[in-house]
């Protein structure tokens, strides 16, 4: 049998077996799949019944701008390490072994469309909101596989840059500067559109269904044929979809033609992922997570006594990751979206609306913030200090954070909106106190569990908490708020909603006092020694 | 100094320690050997109070967990975990300043200059090598002159005038009278301090011995190689 057919085949076996003996990560994808075919149920009745439907072009400017997030991360990928194809086991049993570079890549390629998938997953989840665009089970389907489709090419056009632009100043200049041009005709069009009608979401409009998105690579073609296929034009489909695939296939000829030995193209992106993943089995979150390539150290220091000195290192360690401090990438970009719907969509949204969807941001971006990091490090265990104050220092710097996000994110949107002052004002303290309840519910978790299970249970049981400690104070706001009505209803469910989450925030951590001595340093798993 | 009584850590069904008894002495070193898999980085974390455990552990007879005990204890895990965006010189300053250190400077200035870190203050943890950053974590752990160290494979990645110094150091805590447990499987490089040898088999401590216990011409190899593969000990 070829090695490299061996190696898939015998790699999905093992899969699978690992699967049969761990019966909760079984049980997660079951769970899992489960949620997908519920939802999938869900889209099938409710397009049914679902009588009003948004164009579909809408959905073309949603997905092209969520490709071209994708599409950006890649060239910034090429140009700094290039991107993930293979695992450092290719690189030291496979590199050096006598089998054609062409297959290895072509291997290669195959297992990134693996990756890619569990990418595009995510997508799966959303046939709710795709059934107000009329899109039901195929279409879904059709968005996945194409995302997916472009994600591979993109990896490969990440190989590309790299390969071409790799210790070449002049050459990753060129590569930013066509970045930009080809995005140019699209602004200029929206920009000629905007001063001809005055009417932002019409200029908007005329964007997205003129050719000039679609003439973006990748991320216009992968749109184009998208919509067209969920449109029933199947021929210009057919025709976006393939100049998708010749392009991808253009680059893999150029690697394969130009340049058999990509090996050294591919050895840094590789030995980085290796490391960052390294690091975070060995439970060095702050390895494994992302930092600048290059950091100018200009203040030096570190403030506190005691506790507190947790507290002013996650300051300096802020404000020198990013010299805006809190204003960071996350911050930077949410704000900026949140202003564009805004400012656009004026009339159709309100600021509960952007307080909802940061609630669900927030659930999954809680993880990032240092106090939570600082768990899988040992010194905040080792500090001779009370656990309390251990874990009420460690997160003061999340809670200032959060507190400047609110004020971004939904007082300056609450005045462009033109809403009820006060509503603004509620919804910062609920999207506040909501961070808060969740670190109260990670510490919880913790403390239950004792951290001494699977991460991706642990996650399980997080999830699980957040949905069982909002409902108690979720079901009477909403009550409340639809019985009232108006703005004092809104009012009231917020300060209900509000309410309840700094109660429960109490009662987590009250529950999880004494966190720290009473569980396992998370990912501290037995290592073999 | 530390105290050890009937230390179980379970990992689900997996036993990683089972009834451990042990106790390190002021001015002591106990060695930890055993080959992998045999809980040693889980005994040492459990002494650390990271994980939790069934038993007791006392350091100069405060519970692990205690802020007492913690003010007493150093640790040097086996991978060393810096933070990305400090410098070296911050390491050593958050330590300082989360342990309420006064006049701290002078001692930190003596030990990044012993290990060769002084020119290097003003690198960030990310920049370091792993070797020197275990340099760092060496220097964040005895900064607090702790009157227990415990040492999870310090010599891993240390280069030779670090190894140098490591041993150097390991000697002068031993007179200051500090309690130290060391878990290593570089056998040659505790030769010349150890005191207590604890070999683990399989969670459990198989044979503790005191140096003068040993006879003859017989080293701690000869001894680790009699327990952990039934070899006969030369006379």
């Amino acid at each position: 049998m070829n090695s490299l057919v061996y190696l898939v085949l015998v790699s999905a076996k093992n899969s699978l077996k690992e699967l049969l003996h761990k019966p909760g990560k079984l049980i997660l994808y079951l769970l899992l799949a489960a949620i997908i075919i519920g939802l999938i149920l869900l889209t099938l009745f409710t397009s049914e019944i679902s009588t009003e439907r948004l164009p579909l072009f809408w959905l073309q400017g949603i997905y092209f701008a969520f490709v071209v997030l994708f599409l950006v991360i890649t060239i910034q990928k090429g140009l700094t390490s290039g991107d993930v194809i293979f695992d450092m086991s290719d690189v030291n049993l496979l590199f050096v072994s006598p089998v054609n570079p062409r297959a290895i890549l072509l291997y290669g390629i195959i297992r990134l469309a693996k990756v890619s998938f569990w990418a595009g997953f995510f997508i799966l989840f959303q046939s709710s909101s795709l059934s107000n665009f009329g899109v039901d089970f195929g279409g879904l389907l059709v968005l996945f596989f194409l995302f997916i489709l472009s994600m591979v090419v993109q990896s490969i056009l990440s190989l590309v840059i790299y390969s071409v632009t790799n210790g070449n100043p002049k050459r990753k200049l060129w590569v930013k500067v066509i970045t930009v041009l080809v995005f140019v005709p699209m602004v200029a069009f929206f920009a000629v559109q905007f001063l001809q009608t005055q009417d932002p979401m019409a200029a908007l409009a005329q964007t997205i269904t003129s050719p000039f998105l679609c003439a973006v690579p990748i991320a216009g073609w992968t749109a184009a044929s998208a919509i067209a296929l969920l449109g029933g034009h199947y021929l210009a489909g057919a025709l976006w979809l393939g100049l998708l695939v010749l392009g991808g296939g253009v680059m893999v000829a150029y690697i394969m033609l130009s340049k058999v030995d990509y090996y050294e193209d591919v050895l840094v992106a590789t030995e980085t992922a290796f490391e960052k993943k390294r690091a975070a089995q060995e439970g060095d979150v702050n390895a494994a997570s992302a930092s600048p390539a290059k950091v100018r150290v200009t203040k030096t220091g570190v403030g506190g006594f005691g506790a507190s000195a947790l507290f002013y290192k996650h300051l300096r360690e802020t404000f020198r990751q990013n010299r805006f401090g809190f204003f960071g990438i996350y911050t930077l970009i949410t704000f900026v979206c949140i202003l564009a719907a805004s400012l656009f969509m004026r009339g159709f949204i309100d600021v509960v609306v952007i307080l909802q969807v940061l609630m669900w941001m927030q659930i999954f971006m809680i993880g990032n913030g240092r106090g939570l990091k600082e768990l899988y490090v040992h010194y905040i265990y080792l500090i001779p200090e009370s656990p309390f104050k251990k874990v009420l220092w460690s997160n003061l710097e999340l809670v200032f954070k959060t507190l400047i996000e609110s004020v971004l994110f939904l007082g300056i949107p609450g005045i462009i909106l033109g809403g009820n002052f006060l509503v603004a004002l509620a919804s910062m303290a609920t999207y506040t106190l909501f961070s808060l309840l969740l670190l109260g519910i990670n510490y919880l978790s913790m403390r239950w569990t004792g951290a001494n299970i699977s991460q991706g249970i642990l996650l399980f049981f997080y999830f699980l908490a957040v949905v069982l400690l909002m409902l108690p104070g979720l079901v009477p706001a909403l009550v409340v708020g639809f019985s009232v009505g108006g703005v004092v209803g809104t009012l009231l469910a917020l300060a209900i909603l509000s309410g309840w989450e700094l109660l429960a925030a109490l009662l987590c951590f009250a529950l999880s006092k004494d966190v720290l001595h009473n569980c396992d340093m998370p990912s501290t798993k037995p290592t073999g020694k | 100094m530390i105290e050890v009584r009937n230390l179980t850590k379970r990992y689900g069904k997996l036993t990683a320690n089972q009834d451990i008894t042990l106790t390190v002495y002021p001015g002591e070193l106990t060695v930890l050997l055993g080959p992998n898999g045999a809980g040693k980085s889980t005994l040492i974390k459990s002494i650390c109070g990271l994980l939790r455990f069934e038993g007791s552990i006392t350091v100069d007879g405060h519970d692990n967990h205690s802020a007492q005990a913690k003010r007493l204890l150093g640790y040097i895990p086996e991978m060393p975990a810096l933070y990305p965006m400090l410098t070296v010189r911050e390491h050593l300053e958050f330590v300082a300043r989360a342990y309420k250190m006064h006049d701290w400077e002078p001692w930190a200035q003596q030990l990044m200059a012993r290990f060769e870190l002084d020119d290097k203050q003003n690198k960030l943890g990310k920049e370091l090598s792993k070797g020197m950053q275990q340099k760092v974590s060496i220097c964040c752990a005895v900064l607090t002159h702790p009157k227990a160290v415990i040492f999870d494979e310090p010599l891993v990645g240390l280069d030779p005038h670090a190894i140098r110094e490591l041993k150097n150091l390991i000697a002068e805590l031993k007179k200051e009278g500090c309690a130290m447990v060391i878990s290593t499987h570089m056998i040659e490089s505790v030769e010349e301090n150890w005191d207590t040898t604890c070999i683990m088999t399989k969670g459990t401590i198989a044979r503790t011995c005191r140096r003068e216990e040993l006879t003859g011409g017989s080293d701690l190899e000869d001894l680790y190689f009699s327990i952990t593969e039934g070899r006969e000990m030369a006379e």
